[in-house]
């Protein structure tokens, strides 16, 4: 297990290596998963590995609090996320543009990344991505919160205990996230990326949403935000549409990242 | 190498990831379910194979193996699975090197 320390803070990185060399110059691609009982491996299980046997050098990492990163007690705000990236980079040596997937709360990382450092971003793609446009904050904050709910009612919990290790594990996880660290209350926090700064974006985007998701709303108004992005809406899904809608969403994404040549992955 | 090398290197990584007391509560075999029967969470797993990975090195090429499989057939995958798969690689290694 590769742990880099990066801003201070220790993060678990996996990197994949294509076995092949690609024909073209490659540049890598870094996914930035969601929140909460979230972390890397829901894109190891999913995309990561056939993006990398497709020929891209792969990064993928927990973020803070998150999966087998260390969880500090503070700096869960955007910027504090796409500081970390921004150091996790540095760490890693990588100062050319990378790729960047993000699902979800991974998403607002990726534009947020996107728009403080441009030149090194290649191409994003985001799979149901929040905006961290106005109510956001609410509503990201009060799904999280629901959780919490969920996790200090004793009933749950004792029934919870029950189902063994795994689950007992990741509740553990997440009631020392969301009860222990500033994690709600500097997502309720997190001001809007400015719709001015979103449109000046020009690296190519591609957006992925399910048809059922509650975020989709999202989806609908991409030319406002993003008036170059293209978007698909897969049909019979809701947001987990990495989990629920993987082989569509793994063709999209080798086909996206074929077209980026000279600078895509193949 | 043989099964019976690579399984015993398995279960080591295996019981360094999720300690030794849960894994002496479980027969460690290639007949064991990562989710089923030891209740690894899916980021031991990719713990696992990134240890794998640095134990046989250019021998095995994981990405390559996980490429191919769907999601629930990496949720569902056995130690044995894993254990013939490097086992496989490893013999054509030493079929080229030798």
């Amino acid at each position: 297990m590769a742990e880099i320390v990066a801003g201070g803070v220790r993060f678990h990185v996996q990197r994949l290596t294509p076995r092949h060399t690609p024909r073209q110059p490659a540049h890598p691609v870094v996914f930035i998963h969601g929140l909460g009982m979230d972390n890397l491996s829901s894109f190891y299980y999913t995309l990561a590995n056939p993006v990398a046997d497709a020929g891209a050098e792969v990064i993928l990492y927990d973020l803070r609090g998150h999966g087998l990163s260390e969880r500090p007690r503070t700096g869960y705000q955007v910027q504090d996320a796409v500081a970390d990236l921004t150091a996790l980079l540095d760490a890693l040596a990588i100062d050319g543009p990378v790729h960047v997937v993000g699902n979800s709360y991974g998403g607002i990382v990726a534009l947020g990344f996107a728009v403080t450092h441009p030149h090194r971003v290649a191409s994003m793609v985001l799979i149901e991505a929040h905006f961290s446009v106005a109510g956001w904050a609410e509503q990201i904050a009060a799904e999280q919160a629901t959780i919490d709910a969920a996790l200090t009612g004793d009933a749950l919990r004792g029934w919870l205990a029950q189902l063994g290790r795994k689950v007992t594990r990741l509740m553990e996880m997440a009631d020392d996230l969301l009860n222990h660290t500033t994690f709600l209350a500097d997502l309720t926090a997190v001001q809007p990326i400015p719709m001015s700064r979103l449109r000046t974006l020009t690296c190519p985007v591609r957006a992925i949403y399910g048809e059922h998701s509650d975020v989709v709303d999202y989806a609908r108004e991409l030319d406002r935000y993003l008036p170059h992005c293209v978007l698909t809406v897969l049909g019979g899904c809701g947001h987990s549409v990495l989990m629920d809608a993987t082989p569509a969403l793994r063709e999209i994404v080798l086909d996206w990242f074929a077209t980026q040549i000279p600078s895509g992955v193949r | 190498m043989t099964v019976e090398q690579i399984l015993a290197d398995v279960r080591a990584m295996l019981t360094e990831i999720i300690g030794a007391e849960y894994a002496l509560s479980v027969d460690i075999g290639m007949e064991t379910s990562f989710d089923a029967d030891l209740e690894l969470e899916s980021i031991e797993f990719v713990k696992l194979s990134a240890m794998l990975t640095e134990r046989y090195g250019d021998r095995v090429n994981f990405v390559a193996f996980l490429a191919t499989k769907e999601l629930d057939e990496i949720i569902e995958m056995t130690v044995g699975e894993v254990v013939t798969y490097i086992a496989n690689c490893s013999a054509y290694a030493d079929a080229i090197d030798g």
